[in-house]
């Protein structure tokens, strides 16, 4: 049994979550940090806690302040969110062993399947394909090794991690040595942790993802692939769902393989596996992230299914309640993250006040977002301000309600990164499916926004 | 520091190293010589670590400067656009009687209590605690002065940054002493 959860996260998942627990009818407090004071989560919670500074090492990714706010607001749960603490097994635990229900995969699940490196060779074991990489790596002479047994380019990741941060990709053994320090420091900062590991890079893949969600009783079930092949410095800005790329035979295919795959494995709760699709259309296996995801909303507006709170029954130990069969693939959905970052300056993250905001609407518009007129954006954390998920009956029809809702959509007094969904939707690699996961970089987002101009 | 070389000799690696150093201390360890040097009734600490050492003094009289000037204890809830209330300036505020500031909850957790009101403290000295997952963490004086004030009651749950105790400085030693030790009863 849930009955009150401190939702220990900040932005517009903090919202969604409150949301989730109106809903359900539990009782939700928000934990926040001194630079969200004024944040909309804070402001529309029945009840909010400060926790710490804006320093998030000593509000969010602190397990003794998260934990202890539980205690002293008399709940008996705690949401992470994403990002943050959300995949930290020792904080499960702790969570655990305070009393408390962890909203996720439990402890051991999480350790199973929160190092990426780890859980490439269990699932592999579950028959899922996977990408030739290295285990984790130690000094710099060893990761010289490895990268030059796994075959230049090759991506540095997070073991931890998640969200692009700390991920690079190298050509060379002298970039590689260039980059370790840089993300050690980009993980430990965003993740507590600084382990990687080496993965080989596929030129032009696609990034395809599948939702799912099992219950304690091994009751698993697929909701379906998104594609989130449109990125920027392996950060995802566009998601869809379903994968232009794919036919309904191959999702069907990689989506049942993968639900069967964790299940066998033991996975419980909602989590996302990923895979990148090569030109041939041969997925790989790269992770799961074992908690709820900024792009949930794409599969939420195609199966009709709440995940957040789907994720919160699951913890609280109740039974899925619905079979493969109920699982609906209605329409298409698409979901531009509005972040605040300048795309004609490297997409340089800001921050400042906002000044206006109109949020678009109509049917099959959805608008999840923290912003509103007046306020301050703080500077301490990403730079994801909302999300704009429409839906259509046909690709075409929710490109067009894109489109529209793009127009309607005013940010005035903070820079964002609309420019680039409005070039997006009118150029030929997306408007014909094949935009893989290093075009924008490739090409450059100052002169992906001039050509589409020039269209 | 003498031992150490001009900073124009270091390179750049050294100058990172440096400053990730001087992060560290700042992050963890001054805020812990502070809380020493006012628990252990000490005139100056100090820790060496490596190239660097770190010397923590209490100048006499002079209470150490408090960190964030804000109240903590806002209404929470407030429509989306309202301006906050702006943090009082206790300084200014306080023109026509003795200075008072505010103790604030280091962290967020049960509250314990310690001094009553009435009590004398220099600044520095722990007015009570507040309890993370166990851990007493010290709610300290601000100032030198007396407690006129404890918020919380026993048990109570605190936010980071919450006002727990009011301390209010002692009168001005030039001030006209009558004037000054009728506004502290008051």
């Amino acid at each position: 049994m849930v009955s009150r959860i401190l939702i220990a996260n900040r932005g517009e998942i903090a919202l969604r979550i409150l949301r989730a627990c109106r809903t359900l009818g539990i009782e939700a407090v928000i934990a926040y940090s001194e630079a969200d004071r004024a944040s909309l989560p804070v402001l529309l919670a029945d009840e909010a806690i400060c926790i710490g500074p804006a320093d998030a090492r000593r509000s969010y990714l602190s397990a003794p302040a998260v934990i202890s706010a539980a205690m002293v607001t008399g709940c008996d749960a705690i949401h992470p969110g994403y990002g943050f603490l959300s995949e930290d097994d020792a904080f499960a635990e702790a969570v655990r062993a305070h009393g408390l229900t962890f909203i996720g995969p439990s402890a051991p699940v999480l350790e199973r399947f929160s190092s990426k490196e780890e859980v490439r060779r269990l699932l592999a074991a579950h028959g899922l394909p996977t990408i030739p990489g290295s285990g984790l790596l130690g000094d710099e002479a060893q990761a010289l090794e490895e990268a030059g047994r796994v075959g230049y380019p090759v991506l540095v990741k997070p073991s931890a991690g998640g969200g692009g941060k700390g991920m690079r990709m190298v050509r060379s053994a002298r970039e590689l040595a260039a980059v370790l320090p840089i993300c050690r420091s980009e993980a430990r900062a965003a993740f507590g942790d600084d382990s990687l590991y080496l993965e080989r890079w596929l030129e032009d893949n696609r990034h395809v993802e599948v939702q799912v969600a099992v219950d304690r009783f091994g009751h698993g079930v697929h909701l379906w692939e998104r594609d989130c092949s449109i990125q920027r410095r392996h950060q995802k800005i566009l998601e869809e769902s379903p994968s232009p790329a794919m036919t309904q035979a191959g999702r069907r295919e990689l989506a049942e393989r993968a639900v069967k795959a964790v299940v066998a494995a033991g996975y419980e709760n909602v989590g996302t596996l990923e895979f990148l699709v090569d030109g041939e259309g041969n997925a790989y296996f790269i992770e799961i992230n074992c908690r709820i995801q900024v792009e949930h909303p794409v599969t939420e507006m195609l199966t009709g299914i709440d995940l957040v709170a789907t994720q919160i029954r699951i913890a609280a130990g109740e039974p899925l309640g619905f079979i493969q069969e109920d699982v609906r693939q209605d329409g298409h959905a698409i979901e531009f993250r509005i972040n605040a970052e300048d795309p004609a300056q490297e997409f340089r993250p800001g921050a400042g006040t906002i000044e206006r905001l109109n949020i678009p609407g109509g049917p099959g518009v959805r608008f999840d977002s923290h912003a509103y007129s007046g306020y301050d954006v703080p500077p301490y954390y990403d730079s994801l301000l909302g999300k704009l998920i429409v839906w259509g009956q046909t690709r075409e029809a929710a490109i067009a309600r894109g489109k529209a809702a793009l127009a309607e959509l005013v940010v005035e007094g903070v820079i964002t990164n609309v420019a680039i969904h409005r070039a997006l939707l009118e150029s030929e690699p997306f408007l014909a499916g094949r935009f893989t996961t290093n075009l924008l970089d490739r090409v450059g987002a100052a002169a992906f926004l001039a050509a589409a101009e020039r269209a | 520091m003498p031992d150490q070389p001009h900073p124009g000799d270091r390179n750049a690696a050294q100058r990172v190293a440096d400053h990730a150093g001087i992060a560290r201390l700042a992050d963890a360890l001054v805020p812990a010589l502070v809380v020493k040097l006012a628990t252990a009734n000490l005139g100056e600490v100090e820790i060496r670590e490596g190239d660097w050492h770190i010397r923590v003094r209490r100048p006499a009289g002079a209470g150490p400067r408090r960190e964030r000037p804000h109240r903590a204890s806002l209404p929470i809830v407030a429509p989306p656009g309202a301006s906050l209330p702006a943090p009082p300036v206790t300084d200014e505020a306080a023109a026509d009687g003795p200075r008072q500031e505010p103790a604030l909850s280091p962290t967020v957790g049960m509250f314990k209590p310690g001094l009553a009101p009435g009590t004398r403290v220099r600044a520095g000295d722990r007015i009570a605690s507040v309890d993370l997952l166990g851990i007493a963490l010290d709610v300290v004086a601000p100032i030198d002065g007396t407690v006129v004030e404890v918020y919380p009651q026993p048990g109570d749950g605190v936010e980071y940054g919450e006002e727990i105790a009011l301390v209010e400085a002692d009168p001005e030693p030039d001030a006209n002493a009558a004037g000054a030790d009728g506004a502290a009863e008051g």
